[in-house]
């Protein structure tokens, strides 16, 4: 591909992370792309090959933005309700919602979002045995998700789960 | 109207009816490691396509052969914009092939999982 993109690829696949976390993978269009992301369909099709390969590109390149920064900060976070607050104010969106609608019909996306959530139990290790870890990382995206589902107060879920694990 | 399936290690696109007659082609035949992916795109059909050589364009009706825009080559066989498929090639003769298929959804998962990790 010697040729020279007439569009910024990072900034498309940043604006693609933001999209792909707002709905459903069939509630968006390649028409939608092509106008919330501001390139040409043929530059898309060339440089992603399909709308699914440029969703892949969007979650790998979301889990190496904000995933892996989180599991930086949960590595030397002090205590669990500081891990808790770390991870209910991370932008996980797109990893949510990849988790519950796409990771279950396709191998790829599943093996990108099992690599992210293996990274997040990891960084506790610090803090928690490896089982309960994962059940507290578990937890704090369950709260995540209730909190997409019915507002932000999360605060006192996260809380009084790693006040009580912390204890 | 086109059928996509899959033999062994290709992907085969073969034009139905008299559609063979509009796109001035019977069947591709392209190496899976050649298929980049495909994409159920309905919307495909508005945007311009470039100029036609062989084949033939009706506005509103059918799109069908070979189409030269920006440097590449396109091949169509469109009907019902419903059902047309993106599915974009590497290193063949057409960049990316348009076609109405049965069932859009079910050929791109054929694609996906006849190519993955290709």
């Amino acid at each position: 591909m010697g040729r020279t993109r007439q569009f910024d690829e990072d900034t498309v696949v940043r604006a693609a992370v933001e999209l792909f976390a707002t709905r459903a993978y069939d509630g968006i269009s390649v028409d939608d792309l092509v106008t919330h992301l501001g390139v040409h369909r043929n530059s898309l099709y060339k440089t992603f090959g399909s709308k699914k390969g440029l969703y892949l590109v969007a979650l790998r390149r979301h889990a190496d933005d904000h995933v892996r920064p989180l599991a930086e900060a949960l590595g030397s976070a002090a205590d669990l309700e500081q891990a808790a607050r770390l991870i209910t104010a991370a932008p996980l969106d797109l990893l949510l919602v990849s988790a519950v609608e796409r990771a279950p019909y396709d191998p790829e996306v599943a093996e990108v979002v099992a690599r992210a959530f293996g990274d997040l139990d990891r960084a506790l290790a610090g803090l928690l045995p490896d089982a309960l870890a994962s059940a507290f990382t578990a937890a704090l995206l369950g709260v995540r998700l209730r909190a997409r589902a019915t507002g932000p107060s999360t605060e006192d879920l996260a809380g009084a789960l790693a006040h009580r694990l912390g204890e | 109207m086109a059928r996509v399936t899959v033999q062994d290690h290709d992907l085969v696109v073969t034009i139905e009816g008299l559609d063979k007659l509009w796109a001035l082609k019977s069947s591709l035949t392209i190496p899976l490691r050649n298929v980049r992916g495909a994409t159920v795109d309905p919307g495909i059909v508005k945007q311009s396509k470039g100029i036609r050589a062989p084949g033939t364009h009706l506005p509103g009706v059918i799109t069908a052969g070979t189409f030269h825009q920006e440097g590449e080559r396109i091949f169509w066989d469109v009907r019902d914009a419903a059902k047309a498929v993106v599915i974009e090639l590497a290193d063949e003769r057409y960049a990316r092939l348009v076609v109405e298929v049965d069932d859009p959804r079910v050929t791109v998962a054929l694609i996906e999982s006849a190519t993955r990790g290709s």
